[in-house]
């Protein structure tokens, strides 16, 4: 027992190269199980003794919330998935969690909840058993409903402590008319304050989404696959289909520019965010993987941009940018922090011109090279542990309901050549596109 | 499949360990051979960090370490090492604390030697020119001016309280510095402390994964390029006696609360109490784990806030960790208590709840059933605090680090199981108390606050929501757990004046 203990503290190596299991990037085999309740199973097996990562994907996140004042409820989802059911009552399920010794937790997104554990092998079956159980049966009160919701608006007043939270909120807010993406992940502050009053709403969004059909479950780990199939077979079979699509509304297209203030109740250097509408998440599409590399190519660590108002002219204390296709047509961001008041309009000139410059110019192709092989070995070197690679995977899933799209995206991006960028540029950085918030503290 | 699987065990399971001082150095090695591991770790930590900064000149160590991780070389410019670095997706960085300085970084095997020289002359050969000099001491000013004090007040609180608990001792300085000393700082000043603390005798390198068998050497051999010598002075750190309850107020607009709540204990990872402690602690407030009891009271049956923890070690950037990081040694260590935001208007409830659960644990001890349960819990968690090469390489090095004679993570199931709840309710009657504490609140309304706090008013709560009959019960016992302060161990700090 101890020798394996030892092992499993000590040892967790992969092969990414000597044994050619896969002939993509992703270098493990994954075996897939589709139940007959339409829940997807991806078991990895993995060198690591002992160890197994449970990642119950729910492919809702904020988009879903498409009701007027029930924003927050995916993330709020997040926290009640703790409560229990009658089998498994709250303090039972902690109770079996803490003699497992799991590191248990979960997070939400725009398109996705995840709920994540990893354990010791031998509780493979009692976990899947819990898990199972809660995700058909999740039982609260209105009791419990309502003082969960308090912690939701715990956190809300933590990140609001934050700039960049509101900035961010304040973006999404301007930038989107009718489309989900609207509000945070959090919600609404106005919807997350009246969270108390909708607990029967609750248990309908529950009923909506918590379905198998919306859920794919990833094991990762020291795994047989038939067994843990089998598993799956006996504890999720039973789970009914019913999963009842949002109705989310179509953003319609953005015609002019646009642009807001906000004020931080605090101090803070002026923050920029520049945001401009972009594709959907779609790995098999070259126009869109150019679209995704702009970020890093125009504003990135070793970009033109940065190098001069960063390093140089340090008039930006940091600037970054997220070009990261969703689910459904989302945003991406540059975003700057200006040391000085009056240097924001040479930081926006700046932005534009080195826009107008991607968009005329043809990238040097080693620097596009570059690009290629810092995204290979970034995507290999997070593959350190168990937990790691189970990690990665939920987004994925979300947006695509598998995780074929990483071999898929790394092929694609191999055939990127400097004029799908220019043309990437060209297209997606318009000013009929573009949303600019500027964050000013006190 | 069964066969490649067997075939990838018995290829991963040549795992060795060693740790070496060179006979030709006084560099000390820890070495961490796996093979077949393509992520190759490196470690560079010299035995320095803010207990040295000079007085007038806090945050020195600091903004020295950052020159080096984000700054040119006399061989290439920041940009220039950003550029190569790029296509191997590699980098390295610096992590400043009291007593040590650690840089680190990883890369894949294919690009070891392009990531290690650059990383090699990044501290051998440092530029130090003026435009990095002017970038990073900017930036660690704004981040004290505008991050730390208005867009944390988690980190905030937990800087303040640091510099609280050891008041008094090198240990008070904040690692980040103050505005007024930054500003004072000189790239001469940064220069002399480059040359005289980042030496040979000082030095711990840290190697880990499938290194060519000569790399240890090689690097040894490069290293030893650094002066040799240790003038270093190493004081005792001893804190002072804290008489009652003493309270730092932040005073800032907001509309929360955030509670730190402890004191410096003389309790270290090779004492026979450790592991008693260890498992008190975990039971009392596993960090970021649900089954912490503090967790469970204040925010799971009341729905205070996102959560409740207590540590028996340093715990840094705890929004942001969900495990103990290394390289963070202090001695003597500090027993805290987190009580992460809660409404403004529960400020006072939430101490009295923390408290009064820390007063029930010295006082009562551990339950059987409590300490059975968390004597399970942590011999199978304990394999989540590290759980990748890099990781495990810096619980290696802090064995070195805390003299201990044999691995901290690899025996501690055994140290765990082999408790008794005697030894662990004598540790924690030995080693915890609740009548000399420390505490800083980030919150508004100092005034109203301190005012609370010497009265012993009681501090009813009210929810939005209804509450289990039991709760209720016990919030009447909470709302009226007395607080002994005097009103002059309560000091109020505009946030403006933190670390000014």
């Amino acid at each position: 027992m101890k020798q394996r203990i030892i092992l499993s503290i000590l040892v967790f190596i992969f092969i990414l190269s000597t044994i050619p299991l896969h002939s993509g990037i992703f270098p493990f085999q994954v075996h897939r199980k589709v139940l007959d309740n339409g829940m997807k199973i991806l078991v990895i097996p993995l060198p690591n003794p002992g160890l197994v990562a449970y990642y119950s994907v729910v492919r809702t996140g904020s988009r879903d919330e498409y009701e007027p004042g029930h924003s927050g409820f995916a993330h709020f989802f997040e926290h009640m998935m703790f409560r229990g059911t009658k089998r498994f009552p709250n303090e039972l399920y902690q109770k079996i969690l803490t003699e497992m010794g799991a590191a248990s937790n979960g997070y939400t997104s725009l398109d996705l909840t995840v709920y994540h554990l990893i354990i010791t092998k031998d509780d493979l079956e009692q976990l899947m058993d819990m898990e199972s159980d809660r995700f058909r049966n999740l039982e609260y009160t209105e009791q419990d409903f309502k003082t969960e919701s308090g912690a939701v608006y715990g956190e809300y007043l933590k990140n609001k402590t934050n700039p960049g939270f509101l900035l961010n909120e304040t973006l999404m807010n301007t930038a989107f008319d009718v489309h989900t993406y609207k509000h945070t992940t959090m919600g609404f502050e106005a919807d997350i304050k009246a969270m108390p009053t909708m607990y029967e709403y609750s248990k309908s969004f529950f009923k909506r989404y918590y379905r198998p059909e919306n859920v794919v479950l990833v094991v990762c780990g020291d795994v047989v696959p038939d067994q843990v199939f089998k598993m799956a077979e006996k504890y999720y079979s039973p789970w009914e289909k019913g999963y009842v699509p949002p109705k989310i509304q179509e953003e319609p297209e953005q015609t002019a520019p646009r642009s807001g203030n906000v004020k931080f109740e605090g101090k803070t250097l002026p923050i920029l965010a520049v945001g401009y509408k972009g594709l959907r998440y779609m790995p098999d599409s070259k126009e869109y993987v150019a679209m995704s590399l702009l970020g890093d190519v125009m504003f990135g660590s070793t970009s033109d941009f940065y190098n001069n108002l960063v390093l140089e002219k340090q008039i930006a204390q940091f600037a970054f940018a997220s070009f990261n296709g969703d689910r459904d047509p989302s945003i991406n961001t540059i975003m700057v922090m200006i040391k000085k008041k009056e240097n924001i309009d040479l930081v926006k000139q700046t932005i534009a011109d080195t826009i107008k410059k991607f968009q005329t110019d043809l990238m040097d192709s080693k620097k596009l090279e570059d690009l290629k092989n810092s995204n290979k070995y970034s995507f290999l070197m997070q593959l350190s542990s168990t937990g790691d690679v189970a990690g990665m995977l939920p987004s994925f899933i979300a947006l695509t309901g598998d995780i074929t799209a990483i071999d898929t995206y790394f092929e694609t991006l191999g055939t990127v050549t400097p004029e799908d960028i220019r043309q990437a540029a060209i297209k997606f950085l318009t000013d009929n596109r573009k949303t600019e918030i500027l964050l000013e503290g006190e | 499949m069964k066969r490649l699987m067997l075939l990838f065990l018995s290829a991963v399971l040549i795992v060795g360990f060693s740790m070496n001082t060179f006979a030709v150095s006084p560099i000390k090695v820890v070495q961490m051979k796996i093979q077949n591991e393509p992520i190759i770790s490196l470690y560079f930590v010299f035995h320095t960090g803010s207990i040295h900064d000079p007085e007038g000149k806090i945050g020195l160590a600091r903004l020295t370490a950052s020159l080096i991780s984000d700054g040119g070389t006399l061989k290439n410019s920041l940009k220039v090492i950003n550029e190569k670095m790029y296509p191997i997706a590699s980098g390295y960085g610096a992590r400043v604390d009291r007593e040590y300085i650690n840089f680190n970084g990883q890369t894949h095997i294919d690009n070891l030697e392009t990531f290690y020289t650059l990383f090699k002359e990044a501290i051998l050969e440092p530029a130090f020119n003026e435009d990095d000099f002017v970038r990073i001491k900017t930036q660690m000013i704004n981040g004290i001016k505008t991050n730390l004090r208005y867009s944390s007040d988690e980190e905030l609180g937990k800087a303040v309280f640091k510099s609280f608990v050891y008041r008094g001792t090198p240990y008070e300085k904040n690692v980040a510095g103050t505005v007024s000393n930054l500003e004072s700082i000189t790239l001469d000043d940064v220069k002399a402390f480059y040359k005289s603390h980042f030496l040979q005798d000082n030095l711990i390198i840290g190697v880990g994964g499938n290194y060519p068998a000569t790399f240890p050497d090689r690097v040894v051999a490069d290293f030893s390029k650094l002066p040799t010598g240790n003038a270093l002075e190493y004081k005792k750190i001893v804190p002072e006696k804290i008489n009652g309850i003493q309270v730092i107020i932040v005073d800032k607009p907001t509309v929360s609360a955030g509670i730190h709540i402890g004191f410096p204990i003389d309790l270290m990872r090779k004492d026979p109490d450790f592991h008693a402690l260890f498992l008190a602690n975990s039971w009392l407030g596993e960090h970021r784990n649900s089954s912490s009891h503090l967790y469970q009271v204040i925010r799971e049956k009341r729905g205070m806030n996102y959560g409740d923890y207590s540590y028996i070690e340093d715990f840094p950037n705890g929004g942001g960790l969900n495990f103990p990081p290394s390289i963070v040694y202090k001695n003597p260590q500090l027993f805290e208590i987190w009580i992460r935001p809660v409404e403004k208007d529960k400020r006072v409830f939430a101490l009295r709840a923390a408290l009064r659960e820390l007063k029930s644990l010295i006082d009562n001890g551990m339950k059987k059933e409590d300490f059975e349960l968390t004597k399970k819990f942590l011999a199978k968690y304990c394999q989540h605090y590290a759980d990748t090469t890099a990781q495990r390489l810096g619980y290696k090095i802090d064995d070195m680090i805390y003299g201990l004679k044999e691995s901290h993570l690899d025996n501690f199931r055994k140290n765990i199981e082999a408790l008794t709840l005697d030894q662990v309710n004598k540790a924690i009657k030995k080693h915890l108390q609740y009548n000399n504490l420390r505490i800083v609140f980030v919150t508004s309304d100092g005034e109203q606050l301190k005012n609370d706090l010497i009265t012993n008013a009681p501090s009813p709560i009210t929810y939005r929501t209804p509450k289990p009959e039991e709760v209720l019960t016990e919030d009447k016992e909470i709302a009226v757990f007395p607080l002994k302060v005097l009103p002059e161990n309560v000091t109020i700090i505009k946030v403006d004046d933190i670390f000014k």
